[in-house]
């Protein structure tokens, strides 16, 4: 039989947090009742845990919060688009075939999330483009010059292979700095990458921008640079194109 | 009608992803308590599910499974930010030292105390805590998405409330002590 003294606080914790088996959880509500000094320690620990609980019910959202909950929906045209395909289809294999959608589908439903990810990078592939967004978040020097080495390699072994590569490199947060004409430690080797690559791109992120201007920080973007609304919507947007997606 | 299942399977992914977004921004913002980092580590979180939802392959375990992400892109910007320190035992007492008169307000109201001591305590303690508690995971799910083994999630979930129970009496507003005059009115 147990008592409080051999009770000890992980066993405590683990009761309180619906850990236990059966039995375990009998011996201590045993003890429970025999033993004020117990019962308020459970109290106390039940107590803590409706606090912490409480303290984050309603956590201060961020003004972008409200945002994000829109960016990982496509447009509605998308998804109309998709679903009209699905009535031709239909209608096309009709029930000559029903069996084997049935058949079909029954598997694909197990397996959908592989399908998604299917859906979202190989939209592009019967085309033969490679397409692929690079996100840079940091100023550390050594990032930035990894991101346009990267990016420089992949172009020039496509021009090698005579493929078509589209690469965009997207800058946010910190990683703003890549772009900036005043700070940038590359401008000079960004404007030459563009006049080589006609299939580069360079975006800033425009979250990061207005951060930056609001907290009194004039913004000069390099020349033929462009600005995305926010740089999770662009590569969200990108992703659901098919393209592939790298994080320096 | 399971052929529109296969077409809408990626809205249907989606979808689930945003029924997880509060849960998945209550804990981020209970290990950062900053709400910006929260919502760019939420964010990138969806991103990484949307591009590696293969590797999902019981869609049964995408609560968990999306939770690791979380603590990983999370490391990952401690990683980034600051590569010194070991995360376990990291401790921002940034956030609680940096006082305003109107802090110092607002730390009289439970809500901020709790937060507060909280933020006190050691992220690998934090994580284990707040997952637990907020978002009511077993020990064995903590386990398997913080990478640790269960005994230590115990550990640091008994350590963490025993920290939080000291650390909030220590936040608690002085009493001023009331002292009653008596005056003559006569």
């Amino acid at each position: 039989m147990k008592s409080n003294a051999n009770i000890s606080d992980e066993l405590l914790n683990a009761f309180v947090d619906n850990e236990l088996e059966t039995n375990e959880k009998s011996e201590i509500l045993d003890v429970i009742g025999r033993d004020d000094a117990l019962k308020g320690r459970v109290c106390e620990l039940r107590g803590l845990k409706e606090m912490v609980k409480h303290a984050y019910h309603h956590p201060p959202m961020h003004e972008a919060a409200a945002e994000n909950v829109m960016r990982l929906r496509r447009p509605q045209y998308v998804q109309n688009i998709r679903r009209i395909a699905a009535c031709v289809l239909l209608l096309l294999l009709g029930g000559v075939s029903g069996w084997f959608i049935a058949t079909k589908s029954e598997s694909r439903n197990h397996s959908y999330v592989a399908y998604v990810s299917r859906a979202a990078h190989n939209i592009n592939s019967a085309t033969g483009q490679g397409n692929i967004i690079f996100q840079v978040s940091t100023s550390n020097p050594l990032r930035l010059k990894a991101v346009l080495d990267e990016a420089e390699s992949l172009l020039e072994a496509s021009r090698h292979e005579n493929r078509q590569l589209n690469v965009e490199i997207m800058a946010n947060a910190e990683g703003v700095d890549l772009l900036r004409a005043d700070v940038s430690p590359y401008g000079k080797r960004i404007g030459l990458m563009q006049a080589k690559y006609p299939n580069l791109g360079f975006l800033a992120c425009g979250q990061a921008i207005r951060t930056l201007r609001s907290s009194g920080i004039a913004v000069h973007l390099l020349p033929n640079t462009g600005v995305a609304s926010s740089a999770a919507e662009e590569i969200n947007k990108r992703l659901q194109q098919g393209w592939d997606y790298a994080r320096i | 009608m399971k052929i529109f299942s296969l077409f809408c399977g990626v809205d249907a992914f989606q979808q689930q992803l945003e029924q997880i977004r509060p849960k998945l921004y209550r804990v981020a913002f209970s290990w950062s308590h900053n709400a910006a980092l929260a919502d760019d580590l939420v964010q990138e979180t969806m991103i990484k599910a949307l591009k590696n939802a293969a590797q999902l392959r019981d869609p049964a375990l995408m609560n968990s499974w999306l939770f690791s992400i979380l603590a990983n892109c999370w490391r990952d910007h401690f990683r980034q930010h600051r590569d010194m320190d070991d995360i376990e035992e990291l401790e921002d007492h940034r956030c609680i030292h940096e006082t305003t008169p109107e802090d110092e307000h607002a730390q009289t109201q439970i809500v901020d105390r709790v937060r507060n001591a909280v933020a006190m305590l050691p992220m690998g303690q934090r994580q284990v805590l707040t997952l637990v508690d907020l978002e009511d995971f077993p020990y064995i799910e903590v386990a398997a998405i913080l990478s640790i083994p269960i005994g230590t999630v115990m550990s640091r979930l008994c350590r963490a409330r025993q920290s939080l129970k000291i650390l909030l009496k220590e936040l608690a507003p002085q009493q001023t002590a009331r002292v009653s005059h008596i005056r003559r009115v006569i």
